[in-house]
C-alpha cells in the first residue's frame, strides 16, 4: 500500500520547484497516477520526464508498494 | 549479470527491421493487458504500419534487454526509427499533441484535437511489417 503523501514529497524532493499531485486511480492505493510540472523537464524528452519521475520513487517499486504508475509530465509555463 | 547476449540480437535486429516497433503483452489483435491494448488503439488511429513483439513468452529475460539498451523495462514499449519513445503514457500523450504524428511522419487524425503537421505532405508508407514472434 503506497503512501501517496509520501510519494509526493518523494518527488518533490527530486525535482524542486516541481508542482506535483499523486493519485490512486483505483482505490486499491497500488496503482496511481503521478501528474507533475517540473522546471527541470524543460527540453528533455518525454520518456527522460518521466525517467525523472520513475526514479524519484523507484524505492516504492523496488519494495512493491507501487505496482503500477502513470506519469503525466509537463513543463510549468513561464509567467 | 549481462542480458541474453541472443535475445538482445534478435530484439535489435527488429528493432532496426521496423520504422515502428511495438513490444506488448500478447498480440494486437488480442492484448493481454490493458496499457498494451491502448498503444495499440493509438497505433492503428495513426494508421501505421508496426511490427508487433508478444513479450509474454520471454518478459524476464527481454525486461533485462531493454534495461540494457533502453534503460526501461516496462512493456509496452514503442520504438520509432530505432530509438524507444515510450510506453503507453507516453505515446498517448505524444499523441494528443501531435508529437507522434511529427515523429511517425504522417498527418494527425481528425479524431485528434491538434493542428495537422507542416510536414504532412511528407508523408511516406512505411514498410510492411507483419507481426513476429521472438522464440526461446
Amino acid at each position: 500500500m503506497a503512501d501517496l503523501a509520501e510519494l509526493r514529497g518523494m518527488i518533490e524532493t527530486a525535482l524542486p520547484g516541481a508542482e506535483v499531485e499523486v493519485l490512486d486511480e483505483t482505490g486499491g492505493g497500488d496503482h496511481l497516477r503521478a501528474i507533475v510540472s517540473a522546471p527541470q523537464f524543460e527540453g528533455l524528452k518525454r520518456l527522460d520526464q518521466h525517467r525523472l519521475v520513475r526514479a524519484a520513487v523507484k524505492e516504492r517499486f523496488d519494495d512493491g508498494a507501487i505496482h503500477a504508475l502513470s506519469i503525466t509530465t509537463s513543463v510549468p509555463r513561464s509567467t | 549479470m549481462a542480458a541474453n547476449p541472443e535475445l538482445r540480437e534478435q530484439l535489435e535486429q527488429a528493432i532496426s527491421a521496423n520504422k515502428v516497433l511495438l513490444l506488448m503483452k500478447g498480440t494486437p489483435d488480442m492484448p493481454r493487458c490493458g496499457f498494451s491494448m491502448r498503444t495499440v488503439a493509438v497505433l492503428e488511429q495513426m494508421g501505421v504500419e508496426y511490427g508487433a513483439i508478444d513479450v509474454l513468452p520471454v518478459m524476464g529475460p527481454l525486461r533485462e534487454v531493454t534495461a540494457e539498451i533502453s534503460d526501461w523495462q516496462t512493456f509496452p514499449q514503442v520504438y520509432i526509427d530505432g530509438e524507444l519513445v515510450g510506453g503507453c503514457d507516453i505515446v498517448e500523450e505524444m499523441f494528443e499533441s501531435g508529437e507522434l504524428a511529427d515523429a511517425l511522419g504522417v498527418p494527425q487524425p481528425e479524431t485528434a484535437e491538434t493542428q495537422m503537421p507542416a510536414n504532412a505532405t511528407e508523408a511516406g508508407l512505411p514498410a510492411q511489417s507483419p507481426p513476429m514472434q521472438i522464440e526461446t
